[in-house]
């Protein structure tokens, strides 16, 4: 070699960008021929081409490699079609499960909510421990907190509801809300036109102002250029647009236009409930900071004024946790569930790749003898990893862009505010590179691994079987298959779990499911229906109407739709403990005609329906059985006197005419309240809700009923068309989501173990063919060869099962707040998964165990 | 193989074949025929070479010899290439097909004919 000269040496250091096996075969060679390059004198371009020709060459030398790398796992999975699509399909499930998930994640939980500076803002709420008290503030109380905070620069209240539109089209109920003054200086999200209103407008006497929403604009009112200071009819009062908000706003969830509240501490006082409040922290204010903040000034208030307060806190929490927080800890169960999926997934393709190495070690060995690297082996088999991945991360997001939408039709449409958005996003595209990158990794590390570290010679001496490096891969995939089957106990006794919590909760509901009770709200114009005789007329007639209409079987109204909704009022009863507010106990409150409990199939008690005579003069009232047991036990509760609100308050006396069974009020879940009921008559409502019972098999009633009510007045709206098998449904969705993606999830996890361990048991019994071939022709029967195959799985399964078992009895203690009706580690589920997951296995092994008895013993022991 | 599934061949392919088909050489000696032979039009890098080389070691169109001392510089060792059977039938392939090129420009008179000496 001649001298190193200082360009050689930079010429032999060029070279390391060249792949490592091309470099030890002709780095000499070229350093050779540079050298005689060099001693020719040739011109400087030349030299510089020849340095620089270095790195182009050395990148197509790579290239050349991994083409190579390619063509070989093309040309090695088309050899195994099955085996590869197998392999792709689950991977695509494995990581198309994980992404769905994640993109709910991401769209409820990571996505910044659309306002600027999101992050500061806070939900304010008073809270009493006891759950009464949840999601509201009272006006007094606001003022308060706004006026002695330190750690927010504003705070507003806010509320949703609908509003009826009237005029020129037909009378419509519309997502509305209402907030006070300071709402967009909060949320900061500028008019698209005109302005938005302000402390002005929200003055006791300000003029009735909105702001539409753009779509609401655009589809009620032409895009009209001319709309502001146009009069709109909202309810029944002429309000002047002034301003339009960009499309995509609708604070706080659905709403299509706003309108200023006009509070006022006589009208909204500081027992009343029923608004909700939102601020903005103070440069470098956290939410705790705001929280002890409140809170101290909440004392305050419960001192000064005791007899106004219920023993309430204070909450204040990041905005987005209005929304979410009933929802995280469902996310969050699911992602984990999810990664189990994975990894069972990425188990079985460990599993699979191990087999295909194991059958492929003769020619890993030959290549090996023939030169090839260990680091060459190891990138040929991540090439091939990587390929499956690949195709299995496009399968994946495919199954993901389909899942999402179903998973998301499990849940009620009104649920989700209309800012969540499922799109992808950067967030996500990341997300599943990350995965699919880790998946590769894992699943292709392994078999990497263990092929490159074959020992040649054995292999090639023994043509491929039985060697050490063998039977430790087989422990390993049999650990893998026992992994397996723990992960898919967990998963299965989960969904056992949900799905027993689903139809329990069902069961709590059955007798409204059972029904055909369809409900609505009506809403009809204040002006021409105030309070009182009119109401009551038009309230009347409409029942008569609707019960005149063929297939009805029954009519009622109500201020409320079971389940759905109800008014909270403390209650005291006559000769009853007298109790300060904060101790007397929450009732709901439900004015009803006469006829609700038949409607509704609930049967009374003792005592009498209301009848159309009920009104003020004697007050009367039904109360449940809750209430009858509990403040007059072992008495008739007939005659005895009640009354409602703050005890200052001084309510009138409201006599007992009847008694009902306990209805289910707001959830199914638990008994928080009690019900009451008040008649109809009393107080003369114009706008409530129908219920109307159904003969069964109706078609659908509603085109009678609503031309029945135009009848009557054609500015009468109708709204939340709603049967209560529906609200059942509605009330019961997240365990009903959970049940079934739990379920989907377990019978995922099921299979891909199922189908592990059938790859390993069969794979089991291919290497043992010799040794059956000695039994058989030593005189073993089929049945002896079926148990000891099965024998073998069987212990694979059972330490699974123990595993999985013990497990789950720790990991399920995750779902308690979730279940019902069912503790974790319930023995029943436990033992049914396991006799499931026995009884599965049993089936699978089945297969391999009969093909070992099928072996010729001639052939297999001439097979060497 | 058949000689004509590798055709048609790279250039850098070519005048290394036609390179060794007189005689064994080492890397640099090729470079040195191929630049004279051409006049100095084509100049191969090392690089380029060795990627050639390369890819007709693998595809048998030459093959590796032992080292052997180069007198042409002090003696010191160098490996040499050989032209295989099959290589030599693919270099004599891909010069047919590049006469038959030559031979259909000539008959439509795109160059003119050889004249006869």
């Amino acid at each position: 070699m001649s001298r190193p000269v200082p360009a050689l040496r930079l010429y032999r250091g060029l070279l390391c960008l060249y792949p490592a096996e091309f470099r030890d075969r002709f780095a000499r060679d070229m350093c050779d021929a540079m050298a005689d390059l060099l001693s020719d004198h040739p011109p400087a371009t030349d030299i510089l081409s020849a340095y620089f020709g270095v790195l182009i060459d050395a990148l197509k030398e790579h290239y050349h490699v991994i083409r190579q790398d390619l063509v070989y796992a093309l040309r090695s999975m088309r050899k195994e079609k099955l085996a590869t699509a197998v392999a792709v399909v689950v991977l695509a499930l494995g990581i198309g499960s994980t992404t769905a998930i994640f993109s709910l994640f991401n769209g409820m939980l990571l996505r910044p909510l659309p306002y600027p500076q999101q992050e500061s803002l806070v939900y304010v709420e008073e809270f009493t421990p006891g759950g009464q008290l949840r999601g509201a503030v009272a006006y007094p109380n606001f003022l308060d907190f706004r006026e002695r905070n330190r750690s927010l620069q504003d705070m507003a209240m806010f509320g949703s509801g609908l509003a009826t539109l009237r005029g020129d089209a037909e009378a419509e109920r519309i997502p509305a809300a209402g907030a006070t003054g300071a709402i967009f200086r909060i949320l900061g999200v500028a008019p698209l036109l005109g302005r938005v209103f302000d402390d002005a407008d929200a003055a006791e006497k300000a003029a009735p102002v909105v702001v539409l929403g753009e779509d609401l604009w655009r589809r009620r009112y032409g895009a009209d250029p001319g709309i502001l200071g146009k009069s709109i009819v909202l309810g029944s009062t002429a309000t002047q647009v002034i301003g339009v908000m960009p499309r995509g706003f609708h604070f706080p969830d659905r709403a299509q236009l706003w309108t200023p509240y006009q509070l006022s501490p006589l009208r909204n006082k500081r027992t009343d409930h029923g608004i909700e409040a939102i601020a903005r922290l103070r440069p470098g204010a956290s939410a705790e900071q705001a929280q002890t903040d409140l809170r101290a000034i909440m004392e305050q208030i419960t001192r000064e004024h005791p007899t106004e307060t219920y023993r309430q806190t204070v909450n204040v929490v990041p905005y987005r946790e209005r929304n979410t927080r009933q929802i995280e800890p469902v996310l969050f169960t699911l992602l984990g569930a999810v990664a189990f999926v994975l990894l069972i997934a990425c188990a079985n393709i460990v599993n699979l790749l191990l087999v295909r190495a194991s059958a492929r070690s003769r020619e890993i060995a030959v290549r090996g003898a023939l030169g090839a690297s260990r680091s060459r082996l190891v990138r040929q088999f991540l090439v091939e990893s990587a390929l499956l991945g690949g195709a299995g991360t496009l399968g994946g997001i495919l199954f993901a862009w389909g899942a999402v939408p179903a998973l998301l039709s499990l849940a009620p449409a009104n649920l989700l505010p209309n800012w969540m958005s499922f799109t992808p996003n950067l967030v996500m595209l990341g997300f599943v590179a990350a995965v699919s990158v880790a998946t590769v990794l894992v699943v292709g590390v392994a078999p990497a691994l263990s092929s490159s570290r074959l020992n040649i010679v054995e292999t090639l001496k023994e043509g491929g079987r039985s060697n050490t490096a063998g039977s430790a891969r087989a422990w390993f995939r049999s650990s893998l298959v026992i992994a397996e089957v723990a992960l898919s106990v967990l998963l299965l006794a989960g969904a056992g779990m949900m799905v027993r919590t689903f139809w329990n909760l069902s069961a709590q509901g059955a007798s409204y499911r059972g029904q055909d009770v369809i409900t609505f709200q009506t809403s009809a114009p204040g002006n021409r229906y105030p309070n009182g005789p009119a109401a009551r007329e038009l309230v009347a007639s409409a029942r008569r109407e609707f019960a005149s209409v063929p297939g009805v079987l029954s009519v009622a109204g109500s201020t409320f739709v079971p389940l759905l909704d109800g008014w909270g009022r403390s209650f005291t009863a006559e000769n009853g403990p007298q109790l300060s507010l904060k101790d007397a106990p929450l009732i709901n409150h439900v004015v009803v005609t006469p006829g609700y409990f038949r409607t509704l199939g609930l049967p009374l008690v003792e005592g009498r329906d209301f009848d159309e005579h009920d009104a003020k003069d004697p007050l009367v009232t039904i109360v449940d059985e809750g209430i009858a047991k509990r403040y007059w036990p072992g008495q008739s509760a007939i005659g005895k006197r009640v009354r409602y609100g703050p005890p200052e308050d001084n309510e009138p006396w409201h006599t007992v005419i009847g008694v009902v069974p306990v209805e289910r009020n707001q959830n199914l879940r638990e008994l928080r309240r009690n019900s009451v009921y008040l008649p109809h008559g009393e107080f003369g409502f114009s706008s409530v809700g129908y219920l109307i019972r159904t003969a069964p098999g109706l078609a659908d009633p509603m085109p009678a009923l609503r031309a029945k009510l135009a009848a009557i007045d054609k500015s009468i709206a109708i709204s939340r068309v709603i049967t209560l098998k529906e609200v059942v449904n509605t009330v019961v969705w997240q365990e009903r989501f959970f049940a079934t993606v739990f379920v989907g999830f377990g019978a995922l996890a099921l299979v891909l173990a199922l189908v592990g361990l059938y790859g390993v048991m069969s794979y089991a019994v291919s290497r043992r063919r010799h040794e059956m071939g000695i039994r058989l022709a030593l005189g073993a029967t089929a049945g002896e060869i079926r148990r000891m195959i099965l024998l073998q799985s069987g212990r694979l399964v059972a330490a699974g099962l123990v595993l999985g078992t013990v497990g789950a009895v720790f990991l399920t203690r995750v779902l308690e707040t979730q279940l019902y009706g069912v503790r974790p580690g319930d023995p029943a589920t436990l033992a049914a998964v396991a006799a499931l997951l026995a009884a599965a296995a049993l089936i699978a092994s089945y297969a391999p165990a009969r093909k070992a008895t099928r072996v010729d013993p001639m052939l297999a022991l001439r097979d060497e | 193989m058949d000689p004509r599934d590798l055709l048609p061949l790279h250039k850098d392919t070519f005048h290394i074949l036609v390179a060794l088909a007189d005689r064994d050489r080492h890397g640099y000696s090729i470079l040195q025929d191929i630049a004279a032979r051409t006049d100095g039009r084509t100049k191969l890098r090392p690089s380029s070479l060795y990627s050639a080389i390369h890819r007709m070691l693998e595809d048998g169109l030459i093959e590796e010899l032992d080292e052997r001392p180069d007198p042409a510089h002090d003696d010191e060792r160098r490996r040499y290439y050989r032209l295989t059977a099959f290589g030599r039938d693919v270099a004599v392939a891909e010069a047919r097909r590049l006469e038959q090129l030559l031979a259909d420009a000539r008959a439509t008179g795109l160059v003119p004919k050889r004249s006869t000496r």
